[in-house]
């Protein structure tokens, strides 16, 4: 399995964790990855309301060429996405896990203030230790 | 979800799912934190009651994560239903304890928790300074943890306790009222 | 040791008998068996009349009790974020942290050795004394005994109690502005206790010594007090 990148937005749409696993995603300037965050909360809120489907969740796959966007979104708003290679199954086993040390290594540090950027280095420990033997 | 089905996930999950440290540490340090607060309000009880309820507000906001990512429980469809969660789940996997649901309002937005038992108050006993005992609710922590959860799943609550046994009462009982069901930030595509 | 037996002396070890912790010597009373709720002194607290009080529950029974680790974390933060409050530097902080573990490790030092038993003994020897805080203080808290026991290579009085990865510390980032940081700070409070209530006055400080296989590494210093070396120089060697 190959993550190329992993994703997290608060609930409010703002960027607080990006992090690049692999190469085969373009480099974008710090800016641009806010505007990317943003716009992807925005279009989510947005397909959610245009479903057909009643109580719809949203947004939650985009799938490329080139890569495989999934999007988890926790019951308090918080996202989560995943890019992989393009045809990854259960990607949503990694959401999961990466939500599990979200919980962990973010939540339980008394260092970490809520809604605010991660930087937390056992979380970044954790995470890669976590993606790196998948690849 | 039903009460028993609730018990299931919630005995499924402490068992499996939880890593685990030696009770008595929690124990102390939780009382290492009141004795504290006592301390540096220097027993201003009613002050020491804000503060842990603060603190507990605090931890429900960091704590529901963990709640939600370690259960993969999905949203509640009634307040009954969240009820069961709280006591069965929630306070399985925290406390290893479920308190009792009971003493539901006619409108079904009011439920008591009673306590038999209370890791967090083991060994427990209050000053002898003639106004603990009538002042101090010394697991207060645990409505802060409510409130503060509650509201990151868009519920706002209330809830403080209507006895203790540390107080002398016969039960420990804790009371919690939804006050609304906040819409307005319901996460897009979840209403 | 003679002086600890001297009414005048400051020093009074710590006891749970109010009576012997004052320094006063207190007439001994005979219980009447008769009695079927404790008299303890004049309290005034209300007990809940169908429940027993804490005085007729096993102390051991939450003994081998687990709570989940998380509970812990979480108040464990709380403490922490109370305690930044209130200092502005780190090792005002530390010290916050310190003297919480430390109220803890009083408590846990008498159980501990209530539990012992009859197999309790005192100890009398600084080895003696560490191994007790490496394995049997250790053990009961965090499951395990401490990962090592060195004694300084240059400091007579100075000894190193290692942990690779202290449970306190498993769920925290020190932010790179606070590096000087340890949060074990309230574990190395916790040692003080025992040592300082088993008549090893000593100062115990926890530090960070990140390794690439142990990135939380934290090795406790624990630095005796002069009376404790003395009173070791002049024990027999057996």
């Amino acid at each position: 399995m190959v993550i190329l990148s992993i994703l997290i937005l608060n609930k409010a749409g703002g960027l607080i964790y990006q992090r690049d696993f692999n190469e085969g995603l373009k480099k974008l300037s710090s800016n641009d990855y806010l505007v990317l965050a943003g716009t992807f909360h925005g279009v989510h809120a947005i397909t959610s309301r245009i479903s057909p489907v009643p109580g719809s969740g949203g947004l939650e796959v985009l799938e490329s060429d080139q890569f495989r966007m999934q999007c988890f979104q926790t019951l308090t708003g918080t996202k989560f996405l995943v890019f992989a290679e393009p045809h990854q199954p259960n990607i949503d086993v990694v959401c999961r896990r990466v939500y599990e040390l979200y919980a962990d290594y973010v939540m339980k540090n008394p260092f970490y203030q809520i809604e605010m950027p991660i930087r937390c280095e056992s979380f970044d420990r954790h995470l890669m230790a976590y993606i790196k033997p998948k690849q | 979800m039903s009460s028993t089905k609730a018990a299931r996930i919630g005995e499924e999950v402490w068992k499996t799912r939880i890593d685990k440290v030696n009770a008595e540490l929690v124990t102390l340090t939780y009382g290492s934190i009141v004795a504290q607060l006592c301390k540096d309000y220097e027993g201003d009880y009613m002050e020491v009651n804000k503060q842990l309820d603060k603190m507990g507000y605090n931890i429900g906001l960091r704590l529901i994560e963990d709640f939600l990512a370690k259960t993969n429980t999905g949203r509640c469809i009634n307040f009954r239903d969240t009820a069961e969660t709280i006591s069965k789940i929630g306070f399985k996997v925290f406390l290893n304890i479920t308190p009792t649901v009971t003493n539901w309002a006619t409108d079904n937005k009011q439920f008591s928790l009673v306590f038999e038992e209370n890791p967090l108050a083991d060994f427990v006993e209050l000053p002898d300074d003639g106004r603990a005992q009538n002042e101090l609710w010394y697991s207060n922590i645990l409505c802060g943890v409510l409130r503060g959860a509650l509201e990151m799943v868009q519920m706002q609550v209330d809830a403080h306790f209507t006895s203790d046994v540390l107080r002398g009462n016969e039960t420990t009982e804790m009371r919690v009222s939804l006050i609304r069901i906040i819409d307005d930030e319901l996460p897009p595509g979840d209403d | 040791m003679s002086n600890l037996h001297n009414p005048a002396s400051p020093f009074v070890p710590f006891s749970p008998n109010p009576a012997i912790q004052s320094g006063v010597a207190s007439p001994t009373t005979p219980l009447s068996i008769s009695q079927k709720t404790p008299q303890l002194g004049s309290s005034n607290l209300r007990y809940a009349s169908s429940r027993k009080s804490i005085y007729d529950r096993h102390l051991n029974r939450t003994q081998r009790s687990e709570l989940s680790k998380a509970s812990f974390a979480f108040l464990f933060g709380e403490m922490i974020q109370y305690a930044q409050k209130q200092v502005s530097g780190i090792q005002d902080l530390e010290k916050k942290l310190n003297i919480q573990g430390y109220s803890i490790g009083q408590r846990l030092l008498e159980l501990l050795l209530h539990r012992e038993g009859r197999s309790a003994k005192r100890e009398t020897r600084v080895l003696g004394i560490l191994q007790f805080v490496a394995q049997t203080v250790y053990r009961h808290l965090f499951g395990k005994p401490a990962d090592g026991l060195e004694k300084s290579r240059d400091n007579e009085d100075e000894y190193m109690l290692i942990d690779n990865d202290p449970a306190v510390n498993s769920y925290i980032s020190v932010p790179r502005e606070m590096s000087q940081l340890n949060c074990a700070a309230f574990v190395a409070g916790i040692i003080e206790a025992v040592l300082d209530g088993s008549l090893f006055p000593s100062r115990v400080t926890a530090h960070s010594v990140p390794t690439e296989q142990y990135p939380m590494k934290t090795v406790f210093l624990i630095k005796f007090d002069e009376s404790v070396l003395e009173r070791e120089s002049v024990m027999p060697n057996n």
